[in-house]
């Protein structure tokens, strides 16, 4: 591994990416914790919405308070906080606690998906690609100033943000693939249960060169080139050790109109809904993975399956269809993010009373997604999507899509059963899933003795 | 021998120092280290060790460099080169326990040291590096002249026998030939700004040519690679061939009177490897032969003999050099497993995902750990 003459970290900042004056920072939220300044019932109705959300995603009931626990400037002060975001001043979100930090957070403006096939020899030096890992998330998320190399070497640092690391909060989410578990490094006994390549459904057309991984990283922040800063900085730390395979970015849009849900590439409202993630219970019954797990071995505990899913949309195609097909292909309005039974976005639909789907057509991907059953409740997953746009195809059309992540408890009972419920739904003809994987993102690093993968690797 | 960094940073310093003149001053920043004519940094200190940034500010009418030196026995901290007069400059280093002093290099006269500072106690901070001389690198250089004098004699021997062969019609023998004569071509990496305008024509691409593979002017052991390798025959590859033959002759002819430009010693032992990350690695240069395995290991032979050059001036300055052959040895390994009996070598695009990624690891990490070594084998004045 790398041996620098220089001290592989940098110093943090006294006060990292310090927010303007006056602007809330949510962000010190943790989990359950009580919402600041709940007295306007409207505020609290437009934090949920705005915040936990999905139309083509397993949609629940928003029930249980708002789900904002996240990292990102409170929206109420929408316009600072796009001023903040834009000049790469969102406060950093802290990396140590018992999960990764990236998970639980609503998408950012930016993200990309990086997947890396391990070249490390031998367990050690495993161990030391992730104790790198660590390290350089460590510094990247706190922000702060590179080390000095003196007449010693190039500089330490790429620069790209300026002479001081802004930590513009960022997160960075790892996972580990299947294929970790093979017999390189003596880890096949802790393969985790439900990992593994990830399945081929029936209307997949998956690019083996854009499936699978050892190593996953997630990284997310308020800007674009805060995420190309890190990718730049992890990879420079840990070129023997891994290398990368498959690469997407992705987006997340403003609110249209604003105070609404973010809309993806066919222009609907993307997350309206998912499980909340303020509420501690719902977490631990969906997304972490529980101490004691049956079948799982003991390292999991406190981790999640990462699902990854690149999926191109046929903008064009979707185009070419008229407004009702394209609303009851999805179960909403357009415009509003309504459901067709409803008009409020934040509304449950009640599958019950329209049994032969006079109103949301039985196929309609809300409700095969999540039909809102007692039955089907412990299927929802944590939805995070984001927009992809990279280019043109063969025929001149626009190569954009999804990257739909999701976190979950376990990969079986969850993400697989929703895409089984949405085999052959009439919205297939529109898109195309060509890459992604199954990983399961670590359990969390507790502090600056902890690293990424300890119980595991130990 | 021509200094070509310092020389370009003289003409750069006039440029600024104009450009200042007509802006003006600006208050002074705190942490002020004020150096001139008449003195180097006087008066200042530090507190203690730790990261620390000093705002060098050029008080003398020329330019200059100004370094953070250890008095003992001149070791650079740190440097802050082409310091326009009026201009200031940050310079960070993590101070440790040690004794400290500036040193100003100003053009127009003779390198003055201010006064000491000592840091007591026991902490490390930024290593000094001693500087190396341009006068160090000559040594190097005439041995790395003489070593590429020897592979053109080898060169020569082995572009005539290639030449022959095509000649002959033996095209079998020609791809074997070709492959050992462009080997012998790359081990001499580090030569490459020196061959000059050779280079292009001997292993030159056609990248930047009008009607690319099929240009006229396309010479050299990658045109006559694809030649033998896309099923042309020996008359029309016996003028590339000849044309090799002499471009080769010729630079071996030229190559006495050559000099190596001290600068470039230090730069070429990542060089060669970044052009056989970006060129062979990737397969680019592959123009039939499926060779560029093989160049690449030709290259880290290159590579490994600058080194040797350079040992003696970077064992006591480079703590990275043992992990510098830890993976250039794994490099090495892992690209000569793909070599097979018959001497043929697999091409990348041949290669499983795994072993491709192997080996653009130990490269990439190779180069990682390679890259100090221009910073500290730049010729400084002292």
């Amino acid at each position: 591994m790398p041996t620098d003459p220089v001290p592989e970290e940098g110093v943090p900042a006294e006060e990292p990416g310090t927010a303007e004056p006056g602007t809330a920072d949510p962000g010190a939220l943790e989990p359950g914790a009580a919402e600041p300044g709940t007295a306007d019932p409207r505020r609290r109705a437009f934090l949920r919405g705005a915040l936990s959300a999905g139309v083509t995603g397993v949609v629940v009931g928003a029930a249980g308070g708002y789900a904002y626990r996240a990292t990102r400037p409170a929206p109420a002060s929408g316009q600072a906080a796009q001023e903040n975001a834009e000049a790469g001043l969102l406060p950093p979100v802290p990396f140590h606690g018992k999960y990764q930090a990236g998970i639980l957070p609503q998408p950012q403006r930016q993200t990309a998906v990086i997947s890396f096939n391990a070249t490390a020899d031998g367990r050690g030096e495993l161990t030391d690609l992730f104790q790198t890992i660590t390290a350089r998330a460590r510094f990247l998320t706190a922000g702060g100033t590179p080390p000095p190399v003196g007449i010693g070497g190039p500089p330490s640092d790429s620069g790209v943000l300026g002479p001081t690391v802004v930590p513009d909060g960022l997160t960075v989410t790892v996972g580990v693939g299947s294929t970790l578990f093979d017999d390189r490094y003596g880890l096949a006994s802790r393969l985790p249960a439900r990992l593994t390549p990830m399945l081929p459904f029936p209307n997949d057309d998956l690019d083996p060169a854009q499936c699978g991984g050892d190593l996953v990283i997630q990284l997310s922040a308020g800007n674009a080139d805060t995420v190309m800063h890190a990718l730049r900085d992890i990879a420079r730390h840990t070129r023997g050790g891994m290398q990368a395979s498959w690469r997407i970015d992705g987006f997340a849009s403003p609110p249209r109109p604003s105070g609404t849900v973010p809309r993806n590439m066919l222009g609907f409202m993307d997350g309206i809904s998912n499980p909340d993630t303020s509420d501690a219970a719902q977490m631990d019954s969906l997304v972490w993975i529980a101490p004691n797990t049956a079948g799982e071995p003991a390292w999991t505990a406190g981790g999640s399956y990462f699902v990854v899913r690149l999926i191109r949309m046929l903008v064009e195609f979707w185009d070419r269809v008229d407004i009702t097909e394209q609303e009851n292909m999805i179960g909403r309005r357009r415009a509003t993010g309504y459901p067709l039974d409803s008009d409020s976005i934040y509304a449950v639909p009640n599958f019950a009373l329209d049994p032969t789907g006079d109103v949301i057509p039985l196929t309609a991907h809300i409700r095969l997604a999540n039909p809102r059953t007692p039955q089907t409740a412990d299927s929802r997953i944590l939805r995070r999507a984001y927009n992809y746009d990279r280019g043109i195809d063969q025929v001149g059309d626009l190569d954009t899509g999804l990257v739909f992540t999701c976190f979950q408890q376990d990969v079986k009972r969850q993400f697989e059963a929703v895409q089984t419920r949405l085999i052959g739904e009439p919205l297939v003809d529109y898109i195309s899933p060509f890459g992604g994987g199954y990983f399961l993102a670590l359990p969390g690093v507790l502090d600056r003795t902890d690293y990424l993968g300890r119980a595991l690797l130990a | 021998m021509p200094n070509v960094r310092r020389a370009a940073l003289t003409a750069a310093l006039a440029v600024s120092a104009g450009v200042l003149a007509a802006c003006g001053g600006s208050a002074p920043p705190a942490d002020l280290v004020s150096v001139s004519n008449g003195g180097c940094g006087v008066g200042w200190h530090l507190a203690g060790p730790g990261w620390h940034t000093f705002q060098i500010y050029n008080g003398a009418a020329e330019g200059g460099e100004v370094d953070l030196i250890d008095p003992a026995n001149g070791a650079i901290y740190a440097e802050v080169n082409g310091l326009g007069p009026g201009t200031t400059s940050p310079m960070s280093l993590d101070v440790g326990s040690g004794s400290y002093a500036f040193r100003c290099l100003f053009d127009d006269y003779d390198p003055m040291t201010g006064p000491t500072v000592v840091v007591a106690g026991h902490t490390r901070g930024t290593p000094a590096i001693l500087p190396i001389t341009s006068n160090d690198l000559i040594a190097p250089a005439s041995e790395y002249h003489a070593y590429v004098a020897t592979g053109l004699n080898t060169l020569v021997s082995q572009a005539g026998a290639l030449a022959a062969d095509v000649r002959g019609g033996n095209l079998a023998g020609a791809k074997s030939a070709w492959l050992t004569a462009h080997l012998t071509y790359e081990r001499l990496g580090a030569a490459y700004d020196s061959f000059g305008n050779f280079d292009d024509e001997i292993d030159g691409r056609p990248d930047g040519l009008v009607g690319g593979v099929n240009s006229p002017q396309w010479t050299g052991f990658y045109r006559l690679e694809y030649g033998l390798w896309h099923g042309q025959g020996a008359h029309e590859l016996t003028s590339v061939a000849d044309t090799l033959d002499h471009d080769i002759r010729a630079l071996r002819t030229s190559w006495p009177s050559t000099e190596i430009n001290l600068l470039d010693i230090g730069l070429r032992t990542h060089e060669i490897l970044e052009n056989a990350l970006e060129f062979q690695l990737t397969g680019h240069d592959d123009y039939g032969s499926g060779s560029t395995l093989a160049t690449t290991e030709a290259n880290v032979q290159g590579t490994l003999e600058l080194l040797a050059i350079l040992h003696p001036l970077l064992a006591e300055r480079y703590s990275g050099l043992p992990a510098v052959y830890t993976w250039l040895d794994r490099l090495q390994m892992l690209l000569n497993q793909n070599k097979r009996p018959n001497g043929q070598w697999l091409a990348v695009s041949g290669l499983s995902q795994s072993s491709r990624q192997e080996i653009d690891a130990a490269c990439s990490q190779a180069l990682q750990e390679l890259a100090p070594i221009a910073a500290i084998t730049e010729p400084r004045l002292t």
